[in-house]
């Protein structure tokens, strides 16, 4: 069970930090910035 | 010399020979390309000072010597639109289409085919590199008969531009001149390279021969494509004209008029476009056979050949999206009002049915996909999440479609409270469709996940977090995509268009990522049982020809699209169509004549594969058993 929620942790992050770098940096590539309403 | 050595020998040649094929006609138009495929200004020859007129070219701004008379002007007449008592644009359109249905299916099924016998060649499993080996051909055996269909259309279409736009065609053909030529011998050496290939295919299966057939296909498959290509920068002159004047007079750069604007999108897209045709079609020839075979090998065999079709028809249809965004996002460059003619004028509501097609062609793969894990031991485990990914796409799929605007009665108006439905309406923009059509390509990629290891368990020590982590990164990805498309109502629009970016390369993630993570963890895995290829439900052949009626139907539907937004002009911008028929049809009328045409089409072929059908029967037995891997078992991988 502790080995599973470990795997299941560490997939998050994984997936979350990844989709966050492809929002971010391919936005930033087209000069838009993917944070604009947090930065409003 | 013995017999195996001159067979080398001549295969070699046979090969070199395709090679100075695909050569010659580059060759040839050297001298004629080098001078800008026009004579030179003729005042040279006047003698004494030559006065040379200069010109700027419409699209690269850049200078160049006229080099040909200006565009006609035509008036509605006889002699610029000779006319039967008829639509000639009808005539012209039906033609035009049928030719280029036949020319898709010929140019993707030798690239299928050169794969699968790649396939074959690289396969170490003997029997399953003969089963190859035998798709392949019966793939190259279906396109051998259209080809002559093809090339009988290719010339109707040719006597109808001349007959019934003599004016635009000798303006076209004065432009292309010499790209005229070289198309002309590309497809002779076409020809060639594919009856060598065909007919030399028991002569050249073994060892060293086995990689010259296979070399040949390469070569057939170049000469395809040039031949293609070329085409493709006829109409993208006539969309996004270069290389000419304001007046339309050619300017000596003959590379100029080819690479014009929208040709290198149309390229891709007509590339991928074609072969998910190709596999479509392939695998409706597939399913038909299915449907009426008598035994359970030959169900078997042609089970095995509509998934195989289904499957490279669907990779090429994946990325399909992407590069018709490409095109739209270079005509918006083009001209604005290009784009907004095609995606929120005139022929916005085509959109709508387009992305209906779309639609279709992914519920059906799904479908079809579904059904197929009927035939493996060990995917039952799967069949109780299906309902899920039905939700999901019809989720995607009703968004996918919702229009932006309808068009209403006054009183209609009135009750709904303005041109948007105050619910529906938020999904007919580009944000939430784009999210609608993410999601549906994002779940066809899980359904084909779910068939791959349909009746495997990986055996790898890490397989665990190998699930855990796939379902999270599929989790995920819905998730991206769906909020993307939901932030998008809440930025300005600037800022939103490039959301589709990230959007897309999230379902390419997914794709890319997830199918190779699947394959490693499969690698080795334990089998709960054989494939029982031909043990399929006959739904699911049904699916497989709804498919290809779809991709079919599309094809012709964008064909049109695209042809129309050139509105009332031949070449836009440069000649104008003074023809009576210089108007956009009805959404109707070209709903329908599209339906004929694909009608048309789909008779047609239905003969050609009867014809196919026919010489399998009619073959001695001899010629049955020297066919390479005759005797279909079913296969035991994907």
């Amino acid at each position: 069970m502790g080995q599973t929620i470990v795997y299941f942790v560490v997939s998050i992050l994984i997936c979350v930090s990844f989709f966050a770098a492809v929002d971010h940096f391919l936005m930033d590539a087209q000069g838009l910035d993917f944070w604009y309403l947090l930065r409003k | 010399m013995g017999s195996v050595t001159r067979t080398k020998l001549m295969s070699v040649m046979a090969l070199c020979a395709m090679i100075g094929l695909l050569l010659m006609p580059i060759l040839v138009a050297i001298p004629a390309l080098a001078d800008g495929g026009a004579p030179a200004a003729d005042a040279k020859k006047e003698g004494g000072e030559a006065k040379v007129e200069k010109g700027k070219d419409v699209y690269y701004k850049t200078e160049g010597i006229v080099s040909g008379p200006p565009a006609p002007k035509t008036t509605d007449s006889e002699k610029d639109y000779p006319r039967y008592n008829f639509e000639s644009r009808v005539l012209l359109w039906f033609a035009n289409q049928q030719h280029l249905y036949y020319g898709s299916f010929v140019l993707a099924v030798p690239i299928f085919c050169m794969v699968i016998e790649f396939m074959g060649v690289v396969s170490k499993d003997k029997a399953m590199a003969k089963r190859y080996d035998q798709l392949a051909y019966d793939f190259i055996k279906i396109s051998l008969t259209a080809y002559s269909l093809t090339a009988i259309l290719g010339g109707i279409l040719i006597f109808t531009f001349l007959t019934l736009y003599p004016a635009f065609f000798q303006y076209l053909s004065g432009i292309f001149r010499p790209v005229m030529h070289i198309y002309a011998l590309m497809f002779v050496a076409e020809s060639g390279t594919l009856y060598i290939y065909y007919y030399g295919w028991d002569k050249m299966k073994e060892g060293f021969l086995k990689w010259i057939h296979l070399s040949m296909s390469v070569v057939l498959n170049v000469i395809g494509t040039i031949l293609m290509f070329l085409a493709n920068s006829w109409i993208g002159f006539m969309m996004s004209p270069a290389g000419v004047d304001e007046q339309g007079r050619y300017l000596g750069n003959i590379w100029h008029v080819i690479h014009t604007a929208l040709w290198n999108p149309l390229n891709l897209h007509r590339i991928l476009g074609n072969m998910a045709f190709g596999g479509g079609v392939v695998a409706a020839y597939a399913a038909y056979r299915f449907l009426s075979a008598k035994t359970d090998e030959e169900r078997a065999h042609y089970d095995w050949m509509g998934y195989i079709a289904m499957a490279l028809g669907v990779a090429f249809l994946i990325p399909l999206p992407f590069a018709g965004y490409w095109l739209m996002r270079e005509v918006y460059a083009y001209r604005q009002q290009m784009g907004i003619t095609l995606m929120g004028g005139l022929l916005a509501w085509l959109f709508i049915i387009q992305a209906t097609m779309i639609g279709i062609l992914f519920l059906s793969t799904n479908y079809y996909l579904w059904q197929a894990l009927g035939r493996m031991r060990g995917a039952e485990k799967y069949q109780r999440y299906i309902k899920y990914l039905v939700f999901l796409l019809t989720c995607g799929y009703l968004v996918f479609i919702t229009p932006h605007t309808i068009v209403m009665t006054p009183a209609e108006l009135k009750a709904m409270g303005g041109q948007q439905h105050p619910v529906l309406g938020n999904y007919g923009v580009m944000s939430a469709k784009n999210g609608g059509i993410n999601v549906i390509i994002t779940t066809t990629v899980l359904s084909f996940v779910w068939y791959m290891r349909g009746n495997k368990v990986s055996t790898v020590s890490w397989a665990k977090f190998g699930n855990i982590f796939m379902g999270c990164f599929f989790f995920f990805a819905y998730l991206n995509i769906i909020m993307l498309a939901v932030y998008g109502y809440y930025i300005p629009a600037n800022v939103r268009v490039g959301l589709s970016v990230p959007q897309v390369a999230t379902t390419l993630s997914c794709l890319f990522f997830m199918f190779a993570l699947n394959s490693v963890m499969m690698k080795g895995a334990k089998q709960m049982g054989p494939i029982e290829w031909g043990k399929i439900s006959a739904r699911s052949q049904y699916a497989l020809i709804m498919l290809a009626t779809a991709f079919t139907w599309m094809m012709g539907l964008m064909g049109y699209i695209r042809s129309s937004v050139r509105l009332f002009w031949h070449v836009n911008e440069i000649m104008r169509d003074n023809s009576p028929w210089a108007y956009t049809h009805t959404v109707g009328f070209a709903a329908n004549m599209i339906s004929a045409n694909v009608l048309f089409f789909w008779i047609s072929i239905m003969f050609v594969f009867w014809l196919g059908a026919l010489a399998a029967k009619k073959a001695p037995v001899e010629a049955k058993a020297a066919v390479p891997g005759r005797a279909a078992a079913p296969a035991v991988g994907h």
